[in-house]
């Protein structure tokens, strides 16, 4: 092939927060790498933007728990800004009466007391078993999955390795990891638990982002994902980055520029150029044809291979298992612009407890409820709502004396039924209930509020690109985990397609803002290239 | 004190039999005690009214592995079982029934006057269903590894389960990885386009399950089912003439032409232990019987923290025990009638297998939603069997038997108790059968409802728990019943687990039974 001039050694389809993280990897080992992000701003579900004169918002993704350890020290990214702020506790405003959890686990010990003695004896335990847990599954997380229908033993090795490491466990463990891979969040936390609300709210996070429910097998999983937070090392911390999730986004686009990586943002990909059977760079929508030795997309599955690569270029029964890959958007994202800090009917004043997490989750049947009206394709009549009042940590983002709160909701299907859509007047009513429900928590709060952004799962796909507003890239059902994500046989970060790579959230480990599998597409590539692969990545 | 037995089985269900006839056609010493006055547990044949005898819990019996009906004779013991050409019968409110037969051609041609599409995916998908069923067949016959401490046995059985796995092809082994986690409603819906299918064979998937189609793990529900058997994808339909108690009846004989015994009437209250080794059963009139092996048939549960001391298996796994789930959610409606109901297109002969109402995913996810909140709802899920049209002798004649599996009607109900709502239950079950089969209640002469709490009390389940725990993903193969006790010993020395609550759990296959035998007589043999 003749030379080109701008030729690549990679090119990156998405400045998300894993698109960045793959160029930033890939640039530090000496290869020139071009980001190609379709919107003005970097981030893709991690951005800040200012929606409304002087209101900063994360607009879709909130907190902070996921991003990897390794990609903060390895990307070294507190000296590009990065910057965590801690998000202390989860507060589950009832009609007349609250539970609140902190971090300071005394306190919360005490606060539960209040509840069941049972349940407060029990914490403690559930808490030192959920961290040894931890510390035996995070390094799932940087593992290669086999694929199951070819038996390279090179690649079970990383698996083998597990293997063992779970037969070394104690019983004790082995039963825990099995429980959280098959059970439903409200199952699991039975176990232990017997306070409602305690049980509802914990539950609330296996369900986030999922089109299951809190007694859908298989949501126990996420629970852990709360004892792997590792923001500074410390186990189970939340935090919001300074400011808003674009924080992370620009921190990790610094640590990239500073290795030499290029970014072109409102530059979008029309289509990705294959020729005999090998990705040789892209087209953008200008026209303008970019070469590369090789593409990584960290776009979700369905717009890679759907509609960014020429279908003649891919078996059929590939493009039928694409297609047949489920996203499910469940979610909605409500940002408000207050006037004031908005008082609980139940706990009034302007305490610590508006701080952390405000969880809507008052009961397990008012979830489960919530997730039925989502099966039959409405939005919920009483969403699960988690709130977070940013500007109390963080008060760059909004002027002097005001508030903005993010409220994450669910469910929201993408799927509405009986013909609806997500047209002007769905997204209104969806709002209205949003406001109606956290009304019943926050009576004043209506009064307070000085904008809205409602944002439907159809607003997250528009402006995002994300299919049906999956913040996940795809359902993290089990049948869509480690080998089988996001195709069976094709959960390497490789594709049918030579040089052509995954890198997003559609891939193992999934979504939330982990990093993870930018940077082990990033590290797989790099040892394909050096001959062999890398299997596990440390 | 009697003298001492290899073995003492607690419990003379089908699993309990099925392991006291191998034991004893392998020379040992075999002893059965059951609580109730006569053998079956679940395979009951129960009387509806004078001259009527009809299916007590389960109606079909087409599960129950060859190899056992070979290896204990039963054909001789007198078992006789028909099987119907037709598989299923699925009703609608809106449209034409569907039926689904044993010959997947013929259901195909039929299926395809509704839906070209879905006519030209049944046989591919029966073909899968069958495929991934006989891969789990060779799960079903092994015992789960050791996890601690793998042995060269568990080394060659993986063996085999990955050459089984490899003879599935890559597409198919990469496919069983996929579909065993998946909800059926997902798994039916990639295959068909037409609501009625959909339900029709999604059912299965949740039968005598506290979950609903949209859980996850349902699939492996329905694979299992398929498993060993000629199953398919519309599923097993065989009755055994007779009534289920007539399989019954030919195990007992079995197990007693070998030599063991069997005592009814006797109810194990205590599983005696001597220096940390189960060693017998205390009985509830005070009498002891003392057994090299105890076995119990029961389920683990009830075992685990009813009949064993908490000092000798420990708080930690008594606190496992409590947990094991069995959230039993299947009532029982069981019909005489005076004549045949009639069925929009449902001729005799589509009548003969199961008749099965779930007409839509949504309805059997709303059906299952109402349990979710302790409450049953109006138009439950029903699998429905008239045996009295292959078995005319269990009625006189021109009049027949209903036998009706109701879901989901949860154990613990919200605000009520099922002494009241049990016949305000049976109102329900009728009432929705006869919106697909006009004057049914007009026919009927007798009824008996029995609740999960009945099934609690008279047959001795856990949480009425039909499949002595939920088969749910939490609950399978190395986990079931709890990791650590999955090779059939459970909780001490010399105790046995062989009933539903093992490997590979409930249904009338025989397969725990079997399987733990090779267990039992591996250790008596190694101890003696």
């Amino acid at each position: 092939m003749a030379p080109v001039a701008n030729r690549y050694d990679a090119v990156i389809i998405g400045g998300g927060h894993n698109g960045l993280t793959a160029a930033a990897y890939l640039a530090r080992a000496g290869r020139t790498v071009l980001v190609l992000e379709r919107r003005h701003v970097l981030g893709g579900a991690a951005v800040t933007e200012e929606v409304f004169p002087g209101f900063r918002f994360s607009e879709f993704s909130y907190v902070v728990s996921l991003l990897r350890p390794e990609i903060i020290r390895e990307l070294e990214l507190p000296k590009h800004g990065l910057e965590i702020l801690p998000l202390d506790g989860t507060i589950t405003p009832l009609e007349d009466d609250s539970l609140w959890r902190v971090n300071d686990h005394g306190k919360t010990i005490r606060e539960l007391r209040r509840w069941s003695k049972s349940d407060a004896e029990a914490y403690e335990e559930y808490g030192l078993l959920m961290a040894d847990m931890a510390r035996f599954i995070k390094p799932i997380l940087s593992v290669v999955p086999p694929d199951p229908g070819a038996f390279n033993p090179f690649d079970w090795m990383p698996v083998v390795g597990l293997a063992k490491t779970f037969r070394d466990l104690p019983e004790r463990l082995q039963s825990t990891f099995v429980q959280l891979m098959t059970m439903s969040a409200t199952d699991f936390l039975r176990q232990w638990f017997e306070t409602d609300p305690l049980i509802a709210t914990m539950s609330a996070s296996g369900i986030i982002g999922t089109f299951q429910g809190v007694r859908s097998p298989g949501t126990a999983y996420v629970l852990l994902h709360h004892y792997m937070g590792e923001i500074d090392g410390a186990f189970r911390a939340w935090g919001i980055p300074r400011g808003g999730t674009g924080g992370i986004s620009e921190a990790i686009a610094s640590a990239a520029r500073a290795a030499g990586v290029e970014i072109r943002t409102e530059t979008p990909v029309a289509r990705i150029d294959v020729r005999n059977g090998r990705a040789t760079g892209v087209v953008l929508e200008s026209g303008e044809e970019v070469a590369a030795g090789a593409v990584l997309s960290s776009v979700d599955s369905h717009v890679t291979f759907l509609r960014l690569v020429e279908p003649s270029n891919l078996e059929p029964s590939f493009l039928e298992e694409v297609k047949r890959y489920k996203f499910r958007g469940s979610s909605g994202k409500v940002n408000l612009a207050l006037d004031a800090l908005p008082e609980l009917a139940c706990r009034p004043g302007k305490g610590e407890w508006l701080r952390g997490a405000i969880s809507f989750s008052p009961g397990v049947d008012y979830m489960e409820r919530a997730y039925d009206d989502a099966k039959y394709g409405r939005f919920s009549t009483r969403p699960y709502i988690d709130c977070i009042i940013p500007t109390l940590v963080d008060p760059s983002m909004a002027p002097p004396g005001k508030h903005v709160m993010s409220c994450f909701v669910q469910y929201a299907p993408y799927h509405l039924s009986d013909g609806r859509t997500w047209d002007d007047a769905e997204r209104d009513a969806f709002g209205e209930t949003v406001i109606a429900t956290l009304e019943e928590r926050f009576p004043s709060i209506r009064d307070l509020i000085l904008h809205r952004q409602v944002l439907t799962p159809l607003d997250i796909e528009r402006i995002t690109g994300l299919t049906e507003g999956n913040i996940f890239q795809g359902e993290l059902s089990l049948e869509q985990l480690f080998f089988n994500r996001p195709v069976p046989g094709w959960a390497r970060y490789r594709t049918p397609i030579k040089d052509l790579w995954m890198c997003g959230s559609a891939t193992h480990p999934g979504g939330g803002i982990m990093g993870a599998p930018g940077r082990i597409a990033a590290l797989e590539l790099l040892g394909a290239r050096s001959g062999g692969s890398a299997g596990k990545v440390a | 004190m009697a003298g001492r037995y290899d073995a003492v089985v607690v419990g003379a269900g089908h699993n309990g039999l099925t392991t006291a006839a191998y034991l004893a056609k392998a020379g040992r010493s075999v002893l059965v005690v059951e609580q109730r006055d006569h053998v079956g547990g679940i395979l009951d044949t129960v009387e509806l009214a004078p001259g009527v005898k009809g299916p007590g819990i389960v109606h079909t019996v087409g599960r129950l592995r060859t190899s056992v009906i070979h290896d204990l004779g039963l054909v001789k013991q007198g078992l006789v079982t028909v099987e119907p050409e037709a598989r299923v019968f699925a009703p609608q409110l809106a449209g034409p029934p569907l039926t689904l037969w044993a010959d997947a051609t013929r259901t195909a041609s039929e299926l395809g006057e509704r839906s070209p599409a879905d006519g030209e995916a049944y046989p591919a998908f029966d073909k899968k269903v069958r495929s991934l069923a006989s891969f789990l067949s060779y799960l079903h016959a092994i015992t789960p590894p050791d996890v601690k401490d793998p042995s060269l046995a568990d080394a060659l059985n993986g063996l085999k389960l990955g050459n089984a796995f490899r003879r599935l092809g890559k597409r198919a082994g990469r496919e069983a990885t996929r579909a065993l986690p998946m909800a059926i409603a997902d798994y039916v819906a990639e295959a068909f386009e037409t609501d009625a299918l959909r339900g029709a064979i999604a059912s299965r998937a949740v039968q005598y399950t506290a979950m609903g189609p949209w859980s996850a793990g349902t699939t492996a529900v329905l694979l299992a089912d398929s498993a060993g058997n000629e199953g398919g994808a519309p599923g097993q339909s065989t009755i055994a003439r007779g009534g289920p108690g007539a399989l019954a009846e030919a195990l007992a004989n079995a197990a007693r032409g070998f030599g063991a015994e069997i005592r009814t009437g006797a109810e194990v209250v205590q599983v005696s232990v001597e220096r940390h080794r189960a060693t017998g059963v205390v009985l509830a009139d005070g009498s002891e019987v003392s057994a090299r092996a105890v076995v119990t048939a029961i389920d683990p549960k009830r075992t685990l923290t009813t009949l064993l001391d908490p000092v000798e298996i420990g708080p930690h796994l008594r606190w496992r025990a409590t947990n094991i789930r069995t959230p039993g959610s299947v009532s029982k409606v069981d019909l005489a009638l005076s004549g045949l109901p009639s069925f929009d297109g449902g001729e005799p002969e589509r009548l003969a297998g199961r008749i099965v109402i779930a007409p839509s995913i949504d309805h059997l996810e709303r059906a299952f939603d109402a349990s979710k909140y302790g409450g049953v709802g109006d138009d439950p899920y029903l699998e429905a069997t008239i045996p009295t049209l292959s078995d005319p002798t269990l009625a006189p004649e021109g009049t027949h038997v209903m036998s009706i599996v109701a879901q989901w009607t949860p154990f613990e109900l919200r605000e009520t108790d099922w002494a009241a709502e049990r016949d305000r239950l049976g109102d329900i079950v009728v009432k929705a059968l006869e919106r697909y089969a006009p004057g049914l209640s007009n026919l009927v002469t007798a009824r008996r409802v029995t609740t999960p709490v009945d099934l609690e009390r008279e047959y001795g389940l856990s949480g009425g728990h039909v499949y002595h725990g939920e088969p749910g993903l939490d609950q399978f193969f190395v986990w079931r019943p709890l990791l650590g006790h999955a090779r059939y010993r459970l909780g001490l020395p010399g105790l046995y687990l062989c009933g539903s609550g093992a490997h590979p759990g409930g249904g009338v296959t025989g397969a725990p039974g079997a399987n733990a035998v090779r267990e039992i007589l591996g250790d008596l043999k190694r101890r003696s």
